[in-house]
């Protein structure tokens, strides 16, 4: 069930595909995007925490700044929880603070 | 009133086992001086550091848990500050943020159980029960393409 993909948005604003769900959002656009979930939310991961990198390397991508949250969809408490985690494993260098 | 410290320090790579053992010794001896202790220690060994400092492309991290108050935290932080072989360090208070981790993980198992009950079920969960299973092949996250 990997439908189509909506252009542009980095290859992660996904066109949904679950039919049933496509609501409002669907109409408006001719491309209609699936509704984004806070990672933390629903896996709920309740400790995010500097020293687990595997968590938040995908938090940053190639360029080692931090995915903002119209792009991860990350809810404002975990994204607040997420900066400081990466800020504090960026201190101890776990994580660059750029890429070359 | 205790609270409790996180403590990572990176100790620069040309240190020896016995140069790291050692710095382990002062910060335990600091921490009996002004009446703390080491709750638990946790040498990560050799890493590569995500950039270079310095010279140094890798270092020893070691993390130390410990009972303390403010001005024990003070005193570790400037001695580690002023010591030649460490590259980095790190104090963070965690007692707090543990509260608030173990609080909503118990409120979040409470009410699952309460839901649980309400519709008639045992308060766990019996394995082999999903809610949604065919969420494992989901694209949602597949933020995995950084991996470097």
């Amino acid at each position: 069930m990997n439908g189509k993909r909506s252009f542009g948005g980095g290859g992660r604003g996904k066109a949904g595909t679950q039919g049933g769900q496509q609501g409002k959002d669907g109409q408006r656009r001719p491309m209609f995007r699936r509704r984004k979930v806070c990672k933390f939310c629903a896996d709920k991961i309740d400790d995010i925490n500097y020293k687990d990198t595997k968590l938040l390397m995908p938090f940053v991508p190639e360029r080692a700044k931090i995915l903002p949250r119209r792009i991860s969809g990350t809810c404002a408490m975990h994204q607040r929880k997420l900066r400081t985690a990466i800020m504090r494993a960026r201190q101890l260098a776990l994580i660059p603070y750029t890429a070359e | 009133m205790t609270r409790k410290y996180e403590l990572v320090y990176v100790v620069s790579p040309e240190a020896t086992d016995a140069q790291v053992a050692d710095l382990h010794t002062q910060v335990e001896q600091i921490a009996q001086r002004l009446g703390g202790k080491i709750d638990k220690t946790d040498n990560w060994g050799r890493r590569k550091l995500a950039y270079e400092i310095g010279p140094h492309k890798e270092g020893t991290y070691v993390l130390e848990t410990i009972d303390g108050g403010g001005e024990l935290m003070k005193e570790i932080d400037r001695r580690l500050k002023v010591s030649d072989l460490i590259i980095r360090h790190l104090i963070v208070r965690i007692d707090e943020e543990q509260s608030v981790i173990d609080r909503t993980r118990n409120r979040r198992t409470e009410s699952s159980r309460r839901r649980r009950i309400a519709r008639g079920l045992p308060p766990d969960r019996q394995p082999g029960e999903g809610q949604r299973s065919d969420m494992e092949d989901d694209d949602r996250f597949d933020l995995g393409e950084v991996e470097r």
